[in-house]
């Protein structure tokens, strides 16, 4: 032990600073950013903790939890003790608290504000806790050091205590930062429904001034550790009742407890929209947009395998097809068709039109492909600004008056309306995509996902199974066009920019490729969140990118992986396993090569 | 008529004549072995006949039909499969999956029957289920059984080359060309591939072409031999007649006949 002792607290202590040094150059950064001041105006926990505050709590946290994190090595200098993992949590935390107090002392003195736009006096003050330089020279490594050792000492828990603890701790963030859209429903909640008993519980136990009150964050705090922790314990039950194999998802579900969680899903989604109000219900009209799109590109990306950056083309081909059938405004050919009817031609349409653009892209692979449909979906946009089209399409001026979608005399135009219609295609699609992803061409697009020469030798036509997800994911987007030009009722060109590909893009890999249930996930996060969010508008992308980064690296399977995806990295790591075990014995027996 | 003719197969690759002229035929029943030294163009006859190249000249016949201008999977359709050098599985997908592909061109539903569930396409489902597990029957326990649900990249090298097998089945040809079947494996395997290419011949009536560097491999399998050197076929017969023709031992065996274990 005596010699092992000395390598494992250098190599504590080097990572300790290190890890300091990042957490204190995030925190300057996110100050200098001006993120802190804007957080700092809303209230996380009222009377106790501002937005801004805990951003700083969060990183000192994660400081210490990441510097003291297990080391990882084959020749291994033997493990940390508990003391160990604590004095590296809290020097990290303490180098990050270290660092800030040059940049706040820097800021008080001088004026940077010609560069540095967003440190004003107000940040100098809230960084200082307006009491001073001084006392925030202090203040800064102290906490630093305290939280630092506080984020370290989630290791030593067993994760049958840090899952329920950190589940916790992450509800309460995620109720206090979506206050604008809980507070609404929530009242919306007690006007529709408590009201109709008599009863009156409105949103003040919860929220107050914009954060929660102390009480409601302790209450979610129990709840949320309390369920946690139950559904853990069941969870382990279950891997000793199996011998500490791994336990199939369903084992435990019976067939009637199934039917009866599916029927409350079922009824839950149909009277949502009814139970939460206006505002949340337009915000999930927005998710389900993406939904629709995220579940038709999963099909050409997840399923086929080729990656198409020009997807908003087909989502445009759709809301312009729709728009031009039915609305009177359309310049050139207006024949005012019922939505109804123009849905079955729009789709034949967008299927046309995916087969078109697949068809000169047959040849090629992976970036190339991804280049060259990027074009395509450019091009959509830049052809209705053209002098060429415009006449016909409304061009910059765009084309109004799309009628919404007549419904049995009334039309479905309010979010609390459309929100059926977009549940019924989300529904449809999902299951249109999950029918053909078991079948015969779905095997066939995973065949040429995996290699596309042998699958061309075993007898799979590459150009008629290419043009079928052309053409399906383009019927599907077209799904998304559709309801959004008859929820908006007029279309402009600017709506359909690269960045709504890259959004669905993005949404299919933090939910996880070829996952259905995946991009249901990944829209909530991706669209769902920052749409309540916008306050924090200009920092949207910035999160955007923080978020998938962290997906990435620690779950690069996604959020809700396709069960096949998550296997194949589970192996892998077997196989290394594996492999270092025999490289350990000596004896690898690998296949020999031939000989001529 | 032989079920295979070649007659004036050519592929050059710049200054490269890979293949330079060569004709044979294979015939149903019959196990053909093509050997040759590494680059004498073996794998490039594979690959023209399976449509990956187009030859630059020659006819190519199979069944009364002409080969030439097919693509892979048009191939495969008319009823010839193969194996590849290099194995080359879907290897994120399980065993079972692997030997279904192979039935894709000899089935049709597609995306509307998926959908709708009709009972014809869920009809069609099970057979090919079904012959897919026939396919993998043929290699016994190693493929079957809860195998059958195992990735492709989790079987080990020997059983990846028996799928590659099965996988070539399932889209029942007419004749199969394996590409070096019996590269890395142990005597042992390798006594058992020799045994299981006879009953693939035997049990399922494929005509077999075989690429193999291993002469005791070679020489139990196969009713003909056909040596390729420089693109060119310097000798044809039975293994004994080959193997001691002067062209073959200067070529390809050296000065003089060594067999290696």
């Amino acid at each position: 032990m005596s010699t092992a002792e000395v390598p494992v607290s250098n190599v504590l202590t080097s990572r300790a600073v290190k890890a300091g040094l990042v957490g204190g150059v995030v925190g300057v950064y996110v100050a200098a950013i001006g993120l802190v001041q804007r957080f700092d105006g809303r209230n996380a926990i009222t009377g106790l903790i501002s937005l801004g505050y805990v951003l700083y709590v969060a990183i000192a946290l994660g400081t210490g939890f990441l510097a003291s994190r297990k080391v990882r090595t084959l020749d291994d200098p033997g493990a940390p003790t508990t003391a160990n993992i604590f004095v590296t949590g809290a020097i990290a935390g303490a180098v990050s608290g270290l660092f800030m107090v040059p940049f706040i002392w820097v800021i008080g003195q001088f004026e940077v504000r010609e560069t540095f736009v967003n440190v004003s006096s107000a940040l100098h003050d809230i960084l200082t806790f307006e009491k001073g330089t001084g006392f925030a020279a202090m203040a800064w490594p102290l906490g630093g050091l305290a939280l630092g050792a506080l984020g370290a000492g989630f290791h030593p828990l067993v994760p049958r205590y840090r899952r329920p603890l950190l589940a916790g701790l992450l509800v309460v963030l995620f109720l206090s930062l979506m206050e604008p859209l809980v507070r609404v429903m929530l009242s919306d909640i007690n006007k529709n429904v408590f009201a109709q008993v008599n009863l009156d519980i409105d949103e003040g136990w919860l929220y107050e001034s914009g954060g929660m009150t102390i009480i409601g964050a302790v209450v979610i705090f129990a709840i949320a550790v309390a369920f946690t922790f139950r559904r853990f314990q069941k969870a382990e039950a279950r891997l000793v009742a199996l011998g500490g194999g791994p336990a199939p998802e369903e084992a435990e579900q019976t067939p009637l407890r199934r039917k009866i969680s599916l029927g409350l899903l079922i009824v839950g989604l149909l009277i949502l929209p009814q139970v939460v109000g206006s505002f949340p219900s337009e915000i999930i009209g927005v998710v389900g947009l993406y939904v629709l799109l995220g579940i038709g590109l999963n099909i050409v990306v997840g399923f086929a395998g080729m990656l198409d950056l020009g997807y908003v083309a087909f989502y445009a081909v759709g809301a312009y097809s729709v728009g031009i059938l039915t609305s009177p405004a359309s310049p050139l050919f207006a024949p005012q068709l019922s939505f109804w009817v123009a849905l079955p031609i729009v789709l034949v349409i967008t299927t046309i039109a995916g087969i078109l653009i697949g068809a000169p892209v047959l040849r090629l692979r992976g970036d190339y492909l991804a280049i060259v449909t990027l074009g395509f979906g450019e091009m959509i946009r830049v052809i209705v600004q053209s002098d060429w089209a415009s006449p016909m399409l409304g061009g910059a001026q765009g084309l109004l008056r799309v009628p919404a979608p007549p419904f049995f005399g009334g039309e479905l135009r309010d979010p609390q309306a459309i929100y059926y219609l977009i549940l019924a295609c989300v529904l449809l699609v999902a299951f249109v995509a999950y029918r053909v992803k078991s079948s015969r061409i779905g095997r066939a697009w995973n065949a040429m996902r995996e290699d596309e020469q042998v699958a061309e030798s075993m007898g799979i036509s590459i150009i008629k199974t290419k043009l079928l997800a052309f053409g399906l994911g383009a019927a599907l987007a077209s799904f998304g066009g559709m309801i959004f030009a008859a929820k908006i009722g007029s279309l402009f060109p600017n709506t359909f920019l690269l960045i709504v590909s890259i959004n669905v893009l993005a949404i299919i890999v933090l939910g996880g490729m070829g996952s259905i249930p995946g991009v249901v996930v990944g829209a909530f996060v991706l669209v769902g969140i920052p749409e309540v969010l916008r306050e924090f508008g200009e920092y949207r992308l910035l999160f955007y990118g923080l978020l998938l980064m962290v997906i990435m690296i620690l779950r690069p399977e996604g959020v809700l992986p396709d069960v096949r995806r998550k296997r194949e990295l589970h192996e892998a790591e077997l196989e290394d396993e594996v492999l270092l075990a025999a490289a350990a014995v000596g004896g690898g027996a690998l296949p020999g090569g031939a000989r001529s | 008529m032989s079920l295979l003719e070649v007659t004036g197969m050519m592929k050059h690759f710049g200054g490269v004549k890979a293949v330079d002229g060569v004709d044979f035929t294979a015939n149903e029943g019959e196990i053909l072995a093509i050997i040759g030294p590494n680059g004498a163009g073996k794998t490039t006859v594979f690959n023209i006949l399976t449509g990956f190249y187009t030859p630059d000249e020659g006819t190519m016949s199979f069944d009364g039909n002409s080969l030439i201008g097919l693509l892979p999977n048009q191939v495969t359709a008319l009823g010839i499969s193969r194996t590849f050098q290099a194995v080359r599985l879907f290897a994120n997908m399980t065993v079972l999956e692997n030997a279904m592909v192979g039935q894709h061109c000899r089935t049709h539903w597609g995306i509307f029957g998926a959908v709708l569930g009709l009972p014809a396409e869920r009809k069609e489902e099970k057979e090919i289920e079904t012959k897919a597990r026939d396919c993998l029957r043929f290699f016994g326990k190693r493929l079957t059984g809860p195998r059958e649900d195992e990735l492709a990249s989790a079987l080990s090298y020997a059983d990846r080359r028996r799928l590659e097998i099965a996988r070539a089945m399932a889209t029942e040809p007419k004749l199969l060309l394996l590409d070096e079947p019996a590269a890395g494996f142990t005597p042992k395997e390798k006594e058992e591939i020799v045994e299981l290419i006879g009953r693939l011949r035997d049990e399922r009536g494929y005509a077999i072409i075989i690429i193999e560097h291993d002469m005791p491999v070679v020489k139990n399998v196969s009713d003909r031999v056909i040596a390729l050197d420089y693109g060119k076929k310097i000798a044809e017969g039975t293994y004994n007649e080959v193997a001691s023709n002067e062209r073959v031992i200067e070529a390809y065996l050296g000065a003089r006949h060594k067999e290696s274990a």
